[in-house]
């Protein structure tokens, strides 16, 4: 049964989360086209080789994470979506995209990390939820007891 | 209101007064008195500048002396004394290092021998494929990885080594290097075989992957996963010390060399300035790791192979000014090497210093060169390892024996004859000793080292701080890296004033624990590399290597 939506965002980060909930948002939507996959770089730092020495730069990356969004758009019936590639802090990039492009829902799933690297990165649903100015959707980890 | 202004012009004329105590040390006595004036209720009199610094100083002891308390606990296991029979005893990382670095050598058939040739050629970019998977070319991964080993321990490590050991170190730490190109070699082998290629092209190599990623294949997936972390842990650990506070505390002492106001009073509890050094320090770096600012450190990297260059041929002009007692110098050494007689222990004495000190400097067996050969284009992981065999023989065979034979050569070592040095090879003041030995050759020597002792630390600092960083997103995650980072600049300014002991054994304590780990899993993969290796030789002799891009668009050897 479609929800009424018009824009749906779906924060993708690349982990084993991403496909289902490339999935989940295709079957909500009922229409791929209308929604934008949105990965979000953290930015770079200035100390490894392959920036000092090398060739990775923001728009090196920006070109691969797009070429590899619409990839896994492809491969999960998704190939109409939008992709987009923001840079910064994934919660707010997520909330400021979907603001930005008058989303009406932000579809997020959910990580389940425990422990230290909880404590450090929160998680990006509860930045997004805190920041979005439109409806949030948290789904339920595929693995989940 | 009033307050604040005082204290940011006082700030501003303590970074004026260290810039022109540069050009003119008379001066700074005078500019000092000149400097304190301006505070409202003080007059002329330099008292109240001496108690400020005085008491940040006291502030600051209990540092040091904290320092000095946990390095005797993790002491304790990392430097395990092993009995060897007869008394001697072998701390327990450096005999895990000595014996990987054999088993390595022996199991790989002497790539550190058979592979040297294929080595050079590869670093030369003849089988470049720029549209092979990685950040940067072998030459730029091996650049990487020597900015982080080719630094003060090179310097003032093999003083330290040939103070405390005598000249028969030198032997030891010549064979240390050049066993541990066959480390170096499994380790970046593996680090290149495990890594893993993020979607936007970074990639994430090293220890921490091959023994979390590479020991599940071997059914060991718990062990793998317990190592990889206690490596990741150690790792970052090294980096604030080794990595960082030693490259501090070592180059301010060569620095102290030609602006002695940073040098460590003579008297204690008199005015001490060597914290300004380390301020200084952490705002550079600060100014790369935190602003961003990339210029900087890509320059440092790219300076450091011609300061190399300028090291080496100093220190031959000093071999060939003294080519006569070469050979004495060289049957003092082979001699030495059995006999130990600068030790207690002997030969087992003199053996731990060079290898704990070669080890030190090339790192062959940490781990930690792994994540920068990690990042390389190539489709073989055996032929980055062969790149990183180098690194070892640049390192420690080249650069650490030739500071090795000007320090036995000028007799630095040798406190009966030249008493002056008996308190900085006392006091572990590597850098100073160096300095002070060259400059006796070279008269003025001393001001081209400090500058290229400054540029050596930064940049070793530089990319100890990726290697820590890599670590500490392994452990807590990829955004957690501002905690790291402010934590990292904490340790730069500490190095300017702990001591240079407890500095010199934190980092052998995180270093050498790195070794831990790293070992047990490379020797437990060590198979995979053999199988690897036999199929890209057998490639390789077979001709099925030739290089079929044309080299126009290779970028190598930038």
């Amino acid at each position: 049964m479609p929800l009424s939506t018009s824009k749906i965002v779906v924060p993708i980060d690349f982990s084993s989360e991403s496909p289902h909930a490339i999935q989940n948002a295709v079957r909500i939507a009922g229409d791929a086209s209308k929604l934008h996959l949105v990965h979000v770089l953290l930015p770079l730092d200035s100390v490894s080789p392959g920036v000092l020495l090398g060739d990775i730069s923001d728009e090196s990356r920006r070109e691969k994470v797009t070429e590899k969004l619409t990839q896994l758009a492809d491969e999960h019936g998704a190939s109409e979506a939008t992709v987009a590639v923001q840079l910064g802090t994934p919660g707010l990039e997520i909330a400021d995209y979907a603001r930005d492009h008058g989303a009406d829902l932000i579809i997020v799933p959910s990580h389940g990390y425990h422990g230290f690297k909880r404590m450090f990165l929160g998680s990006v649903a509860e930045r997004v939820i805190r920041h979005a100015e439109c409806s949030v959707l948290v789904l339920r980890r595929a693995d989940a007891e | 209101m009033q307050l604040t202004r005082v204290v940011s012009s006082r700030h501003l004329r303590l970074l004026v007064l260290f810039s022109m105590a540069g050009l003119n040390l008379q001066s700074v006595a005078a500019q000092d008195t000149e400097g304190v004036s301006v505070t409202p209720i003080e007059t002329a009199d330099s008292a109240p500048a001496r108690s400020l610094v005085q008491q940040l100083n006291d502030a600051l002891e209990p540092v040091d002396s904290f320092f000095g308390d946990v390095n005797g606990y993790i002491a304790e296991v990392i430097f395990f004394k092993v009995p060897l029979g007869g008394g001697d005893t072998v701390p327990a990382a450096v005999l895990v290092l000595l014996l990987g670095a054999t088993f390595f050598t022996f199991r790989m058939g002497f790539i550190n021998v058979r592979g040297f040739r294929h080595a050079i050629m590869v670093t030369a970019g003849k089988y470049d494929n720029p549209d092979d998977q990685g950040e940067v070319t072998h030459f730029q991964a091996l650049t990487a990885a020597l900015s982080a080993t080719v630094g003060l321990g090179n310097i003032a490590g093999v003083a330290i080594a040939i103070g405390t050991g005598g000249p028969g170190a030198t032997l030891w730490l010549i064979l240390a290097g050049f066993i541990g190109m066959s480390s170096k070699f499994v380790e970046c082998t593996l680090g290149q075989k495990y890594r893993e290629v993020r979607p936007d092209g970074r990639i994430m190599g090293g220890a921490m992957y091959y023994l979390s990623r590479g020991l599940p294949e071997l059914g060991l997936g718990g062990l793998g996963k317990f190592l990889a972390i206690m490596f990741a842990i150690l790792c970052v650990g090294g980096s604030f010390a080794g990595g960082n506070s030693f490259q501090v505390k070592m180059s301010l002492d060569a620095v102290a060399q030609t602006l002695p106001f940073l040098a460590a009073p003579e008297v204690a509890g008199a005015a001490d300035y060597r914290w300004i050094y380390g301020l200084l320090m952490a705002i550079v770096t600060g100014m790369v790791i935190i602003g961003g600012i990339r210029r900087i450190a890509s320059a440092a990297e790219k300076i450091v192979p011609a300061m190399c260059g300028i090291y080496v041929l100093a220190a031959l002009i000093i071999l060939l000014k003294n080519v006569g007692q070469i050979p004495a110098a060289l049957e003092l050494i082979v001699a030495d090497a059995f006999t130990g007689t600068a030790v207690k222990g002997g030969l087992v004495g003199v053996l731990v210093i060079g290898f704990k000190r070669a080890a030190f400097s090339n790192e062959a067996g940490v781990g930690s060169a792994a994540i920068a050969h990690a990042a390389a284009k190539t489709e073989y992981p055996v032929r980055e390892g062969m790149v990183a065999l180098l690194g070892p023989f640049i390192d420690t065979v080249v650069i650490c024996t030739m500071t090795a034979l000007v320090i036995v050569i000028t007799g630095a070592w040798d406190t009966a004859q030249n008493p002056q040095y008996a308190s900085l090879i006392e006091n572990d003041n590597g850098a100073a000793l160096t300095s002070l030995a060259m400059d006796g050759q070279i008269p003025g020597f001393r001001y081209v080292l400090a500058v290229a002792v400054v540029l050596f630390a930064f940049s070793t600092m530089i990319s100890w701080s990726y290697y820590g960083e890599r670590c500490w997103a392994y452990l807590f995650g990829d955004n957690a890296s501002m905690s790291y980072r402010i934590i990292f600049l904490i340790f730069t300014f500490l190095g300017s004033i702990v001591s240079a002991t407890n500095v010199l054994d934190f980092g052998d304590l995180m270093i050498f624990g790195m070794a831990i780990p790293n070992i047990i899993g490379v020797v437990l993969l060590s198979g995979k590399v053999r199988k690897d290796l036999d199929e890209y030789w057998q490639k390789l002799k077979n001709g099925d290597l030739e290089v079929t891009v044309p080299s126009a668009t290779a970028d190598s050897g930038e």
